[in-house]
């Protein structure tokens, strides 16, 4: 600095806010000492107009070169003063302003310790402005676009007043239908006007203005960029209905078959899953409900909409359910018996009072069907190809292939080895749990369609097949070779396997067996099915060995019990060594005990044989039932095959080492569950679909379903099990043991309801389908995605507002453990004309109330949950008094500490209820309760108060409570406030940049705030705030460009040794490398001016401008100085 | 009684504001402290803590936004990972390393300013003043 330094100091008295603990004069006294300081002042007030108008005065009388203000936070008035610099000649940035109010004398004690320190600090700002050098602002520009976030009141009114100016306003609204907390409400105070009336015309501007696009169901997911160009990213949820389409005809929601309660109606009121939350929801569009994929659904491995014909079943349309799971696979009946229902093991109801029962709706549904139409009411299908599929066995996964394939236009044929159409159902599954008759009637619905089923029919050779005129081919042959112990005897007459046996059986061959001994080997369900058959034939005995313990056996705990109660023997940890008999015929097992040891490959112990603990069983009949193997031996020469016999299939499409041979089934997973076989063929006839027409199949596209959803927050919706009994209907023991007759009866029509209406709907949606039927804009997509829209903003309002205070906090007053206790939201909307009740107070068991307590100041003014007022309660609360007394007749009283009505026309309000009759008591309630003391108690809510303005305690009985709960930040307010780097005050509202002078900025240039998400205000302060806030953005937008504070970094190149470390950690990647000059560079456009790059700088090269090193330093040399 | 003197670099949006808040509420806090206001708690460069040192000062605190609220994104887990170093390197000025603090007050933390303050200013009060052999050299 060449010049000579001249510096006036200012030091404010703000008024005694500073001169009160700060002996001013005496400050400036000291500053006019300092080094360079030609002029040094106190004075009232700095920042009035003769305070502004002495330092321009001074700056030209005096030439000053440089100027310190010592008095507020520079946050509240450095601008004022730099102006006021500014305007007397100089640059603005030749000034300093040290904070003596907020800093020192507010928090100082003592008056000599804060003089002294006021001295130290004015010292340090007189170094510190020595070294301060001109600098110029930096000019940003400022899009005109505004994004809103928050569509109630004060979003709606923010958006209206900015687009009615010409500008263009994103409005984003995370429900379905803009609105907020007003919508909710069925009048205002204190006019009584009503809020629909004055609110859904606004709603429906918002919606039609050409200046707005509005953005409903989609939540604001970044904000990126600063002050007139921000990078906003939104998510648009799934729809699952398309907007352009929807004309809100509600036809979709007529059909739904999922109730939910309303979140609209404070879950006093119902709504389906296809919904919009009120009757006048802006914008008119519909929206299906889905979270996720309920547990059920997502664990079918065979892609039945699990969920959707339990939903379709709880609202009794079991045709409609029977259509659904035709979707996946024609074999209803049969699942509906002998599916193993992994379902049922998911069911989220499994955590509460037990798992819905799923499989019992569908075999009621299949049955419900069958009844009504005892042959397909369809003919064959269209052809649409003249192509030819062939399908090898004919069990579930080549039923459901064929079916599928035959839907899709193509002409299918199936041929099976044995004599009858079916697998292993119609060989395997014994007749008392999967009847025949059943068993044929779900195969009608595969050859309605025109498939022709070929049995005994063992096909051979698959290129021969092919050869025959068939395009393509799918292989399900299933596993049905049995597996042998290959132990001594094994050859013997009346050493059987177990699907040899069962066949047998199940085709008619009945084997009598009685008064025999027989004897099953192994511990699968395939072992449980040959013994209970085997007592059915009338075997004297039936044994079941198995060489590990009951804990280890791989059958079904229900399948074993079942077993057990029919009569079946257990032995466990023994095994048969070999057989041996007389003429040819098995007579005797000779069998070892076994004993447990460590646990093997599969976790489960291994067997280890107890050497002398031989003995032996007479036997007339010895089953085998230790595994099955693929039968696919046939085909070892023109497949791929796996060591264990299955086919070896590509994962996604099942496609085969033969391009034309698909595959599925238990020929390719082993030995499994029906379900899954089902699922290999939706999945091949897909992929066999496109293989036909030609199209590429190495890109995944079948069906994708979404994440599962998280039981834990729909355990959230009822978090206790209700009363509930299994239904078990069952034949009685003594037929189960002589006859074939089906084991499991079915469940009634109302017992499958009931059923159907405890499942938690966890999903929400159900997928049934129904409302695609319906929907005659053709509007439903299920495919729907999460979308992300992008926009580009100059200014942004946050108005996203507040959330109600939960009672549940204060459990001395009952919420939700007495019915009758309301919160105020809940008694809106039970006042409210559109309403749950439609506007008629029907309490929740069903009376109307005569009496009604209103208590005050639920969860406010108390220091155990916010010690803040929540400022429109006592409005709301005469509003609710009044509206509940003039709907009901009741007697009303008003619970209150002070009654707080500062507010235009609020006052009179409160007169017009005192004139009303309605009651007021003074005190803070100190419990609910409904145990009566006093006759008249009886079966009320009694409120224990103390009346303190009578000095008595009072217990005042009510059929009726509300708790006029308080208001709070929203509950994802921490998430938006970090989103837009906002600060918030201690009770976590958003904070604004000053109480007084900038109510609706914040300390994020370019962001504003409206309305309670500021802090609780009622309906016109909001509008109020919103408009202040459309202002605000406005003014920006009009003058089009923002003054920015030049304290970005810049890189003095004669000491940047070019090391990079600053590049690296620039938040804003503003910093480059210039391979020419070898050293780093800043963009100015990109720095924010954080300073961590001067922070790094080995070679002391980055500067920050505003805040150089050198100035830092002189401050501190200053304060620490004095 | 020995009054030390403390520098504290406070971040504009968080620290200094909620130092704002502290005063607007009244909350009464050691006058000891001289608060210096920074854009962000980042730009505390290791030579600015050194230099208050040596030009007296006894303790120096650093306050900066929570772990995840920076305004400059992350210029906070800097000064963490900064003040670390700068913390092994103190003893070999012969300066203990508890004359050094750091601390995460938000805007809505006045109270956490007046309280982080006073306990800081007792504990370089017992720490005793700062030997500046190098200062009284020169």
């Amino acid at each position: 600095m060449g010049e000579e330094l001249r510096i006036g100091v200012y030091i404010c008295y703000c008024g005694f806010n500073i001169a009160s603990k700060v002996r001013v004069e005496e400050v400036a006294e000291f500053a006019s000492q300092l080094p360079g300081v030609v002029v040094s002042k106190a004075y009232k007030y700095m920042c009035s107009d003769p305070g502004q108008e002495m330092i321009k005065q001074d700056i030209k009388e005096h030439r000053l070169n440089r100027v310190v203000v010592a008095s507020c936070s520079p946050l509240l008035h450095e601008h004022t003063f730099r102006k006021a610099v500014k305007d007397g000649g100089l640059n603005p940035f030749l000034f300093h302003m040290v904070n003596i109010r907020e800093n020192v004398s507010w928090v100082t004690e003592d008056e000599d310790l804060a003089t002294e320190k006021a001295k130290a600090l004015v010292a340090g700002g007189v170094y510190r402005v020595s070294g301060q050098k001109p600098l110029q602002v930096r000019k940003a520009e400022v899009r005109p676009e505004v994004l809103i976030i928050g569509g109630g009141i004060a979003g709606i009114t923010a958006a209206l007043n900015i687009a009615n100016s010409g500008k263009k306003v994103y409005l984003v609204e995370r429900e379905p239908s803009v609105g907020g907390m007003m919508a909710k409400f069925d009048k205002t105070f204190p006019t009584l006007d009503c809020a629909s009336c004055i609110l859904t015309p606004k709603m429906s501007a918002v919606a039609s203005h050409p200046n707005i696009e509005l953005l409903t169901y989609s939540e604001v997911k970044s904000v990126d960029g600063y002050i007139g160009n921000f990078d906003v990213k939104i998510l648009k949820k799934a729809r699952r209905i398309i907007e352009t389409k929807c004309t809100g005809c509600g036809e979709c929601a007529v059909v739904c078959p999922v109730e939910f309660p309303s979140e609209f109606d404070e879950f006093l009121g119902k709504r389906r899953a296809t919904y919009r939350p009120f009757a006048q929801a802006v914008p008119n569009i519909y929206v299906i409900e889905k979270i996720g994929s309920s547990p059920c659904t997502f664990t079918c491995p065979a892609g039945i909409q699990a969920h959707g014909y339990v939903a379709l079943a709880g609202a009794r349309k079991f045709e409609e359910a029977f259509e659904l799971i035709m979707e996946a696979t024609p074999l209803v009946a049969t699942l509906g018996r002998a599916c193993y229902a992994p379902c049922e093991e998911e069911c989220t109801c499994n955590e509460l009072e037990g798992t819905v029962l799923i499989r019992r709706i569908k075999r009621f549904i299949a049955d419900y069907y069958y009844a009504k139409h005892p042959k397909p009411p369809y003919g064959p299908a269209e052809r649409k190809s003249n192509k030819r599929v062939a399908v090898v066995g004919s069990g579930p996964a080549g039923l459901t292939a064929a079916y599928h394939l035959a839907k899709k236009g193509y002409g299918v044929t199936i041929f099976e080895a044995e004599p009858q159409p079916g697998g292993m159902l119609r060989i395997g599954i014994p007749e008392y749990r999967l009847p025949k008759d059943v068993l044929d009637r779900d195969i009608a619905n595969v050859t309605s369609l025109g498939v022709d089923i070929k049995t005994n029919h063992r096909v051979e050779s698959l290129k021969r097949l092919k050869q025959q005129g068939y395009d393509a081919i799918f292989v399900a042959v299933g596993a049905c070779e049995p597996k042998w112990m290959g132990i001594e005897g094994e050859n013997l007459e009346g050493v059987v396997g177990c699907i040899d046996f069962l066949r047998d059986v199940n085709l008619g061959r009945k084997t009598n067996l009685r008064g025999k001994k027989v004897l099953v080997i192994g511990g699968g369900n395939a072992a449980i099915d040959p013994a209970r058959v085997a007592l059915r034939l009338g075997a004297e005995k039936v044994i079941l060995m198995y060489r590990r313990s009951r804990a280890e056996m791989p059958a079904f705990p229900e399948e074993i019990e079942a077993a057990e109660k029919e009569g079946v023997e257990f032995q466990f940890l023994a095994v048969p060594r070999r057989f041996t008999g007389r003429d040819g015929r098995v007579t005797r097992a000779e069998c070892i005990r076994m004993r447990l040891g460590e646990p093997d490959d599969t976790g489960r112990r291994k067997p280890i044989p107890i050497q002398g603990s031989e003995f032996t069983v007479e036997v007339d009949l010895v089953i085998e039932a230790i595994g099955l193997r693929p039968s696919t031996h046939p085909f070892a020469e023109e497949l791929a095959l796996n060591k264990n016999g299955t086919i070896q299939v590509h994962p996604e499409t099942l496609q085969t080492s033969l391009p034309f041979v698909f595959a599925g089934g238990d020929a390719v997973s082993g030995p499994s569950i029906i379900v899954e076989a089902i699922g290999h063929a939706r999945r091949a006839a897909h992929y066999i679909d496109l293989y036909l027409q030609g199209k590429d199949i190495s890109v995944p596209n079948f069906e994708e379903l979404l994440p599962m959803v998280d039981k834990q927050e729909v355990l959230k919706r009822r978090p206790y099990p209700m009363a509930y009994s299994k239904p078990k209907h069952e034949i009685s023991l003594e037929e189960r043991r002589t006859t074939f007759k089906e084991v499991e009866l079915p469940l009634t029509e109302e017992e499958v309801v009931a059923e159907a209406k405890r499942c938690l709907n966890c999903a929400v949606c159900s997928d049934c389908h129904q409302c695609i039927k319906v929907c005659p804009a053709d509007a439903i997509d299920y495919s729907q995605k999460d979308q992300e829209v992008e926009v580009k903003v100059g200014t942004i309002i946050v108005a996203t507002g507040f959330k109600t205070f939960n009672p549940e906090r204060i459990p001395q007053y009952g919420y939700r453990r007495y019915p009758n206790v309301y919160t105020a939201v809940e008694g809106e909307r039970l006042v409210n004309s559109s309403g749950p009740t439609g506007g008629e107070v029907i309490l929740r068991d069903g009376r109307k109330p005569k009496s009604i307590g209103i208590v005050h100041c639920v969860g406010s003014r108390d220091r155990r949950f916010n010690e803040y007022c929540s400022r429109v309660c006592c409005m709301y609360s005469l509003k609710l008094a009044h509206l509940l007394k003039e709907r009901t007749g009741a007697e009303v009283y008003n619970f209150y500490i002070d009654i707080r009505t500062p507010g235009k026309g609020y006052e009179e309000f409160y007169h017009r209820l005192m004139e009303e009759g309605v009651h007021f008591i003074r005190g803070r309630v100190a419990e609910i309760t409904d145990w009566a003391v006093k006759p008249e108690e009886e079966g009320k809510l009694v409120i224990r108060v103390e009346d303190t303005l009578a000095g008595v305690i009072r217990r005042i009985p009510v059929d009726m409570v509300v708790l006029s709960v308080g208001l709070e930040p929203q509950r994802d307010a921490e998430q938006i406030r970090r989103m837009l780097n906002l600060s918030c005050s201690t009770e976590g509202f958003f904070l604004e940049r000053h109480p007084k002078l900038a109510p609706v900025s914040t300390f994020t240039d370019g962001i504003f705030i409206a309305g309670a998400c500021q802090g609780p205000k009622d309906i016109p302060d909001t509008v109020a705030q919103a408009g202040a806030a459309a202002a605000e953005a406005m003014a920006l937008a009009d003058k089009g460009f923002v003054e920015l504070e030049p304290n970005t970094a810049y890189i003095q190149e004669e000491l940047c040794s070019g090391c990079h470390i600053c590049i690296g950690l620039c938040p804003y990647s503003a910093i480059s490398y210039n391979p020419e000059k070898k050293v780093a560079e800043v963009n100015e456009v990109l720095c924010k001016g954080c300073g961590t790059c001067v922070a790094a700088c080995p070679s002391g090269a980055a500067e920050q401008r505003l805040f150089e090193t050198a100035q830092i330093l002189m401050e501190l040399e200053g304060g620490l100085h004095v | 009684m020995y009054e030390p003197k403390i520098i504290a670099f406070f971040c504009n949006w968080c620290t200094y504001t909620a130092a704002d808040l502290a005063g607007v509420s009244r909350m009464k806090y050691a006058p000891n402290v001289r608060i210096v206001r920074v854009m962000c708690s980042g730009r505390v460069d290791p030579e600015l803590v050194i230099k208050a040192f040596d030009l007296g000062a006894d303790g120096v605190l650093i306050g900066g936004c929570h772990p995840g609220d920076c305004h400059y994104q992350n210029g906070n887990h800097k000064t963490l990972r900064r003040s670390v170093l700068l913390k092994k390197l103190l003893p070999q000025l012969g300066i203990e390393p508890e004359r050094l603090r750091l601390e995460w007050i938000s805007a809505s933390e006045g109270e956490k300013v007046s309280r982080v303050c006073n306990e800081f200013t007792e504990e370089i009060r017992k720490l005793g003043p700062l030997k500046r052999e190098v200062k009284n050299a020169g």
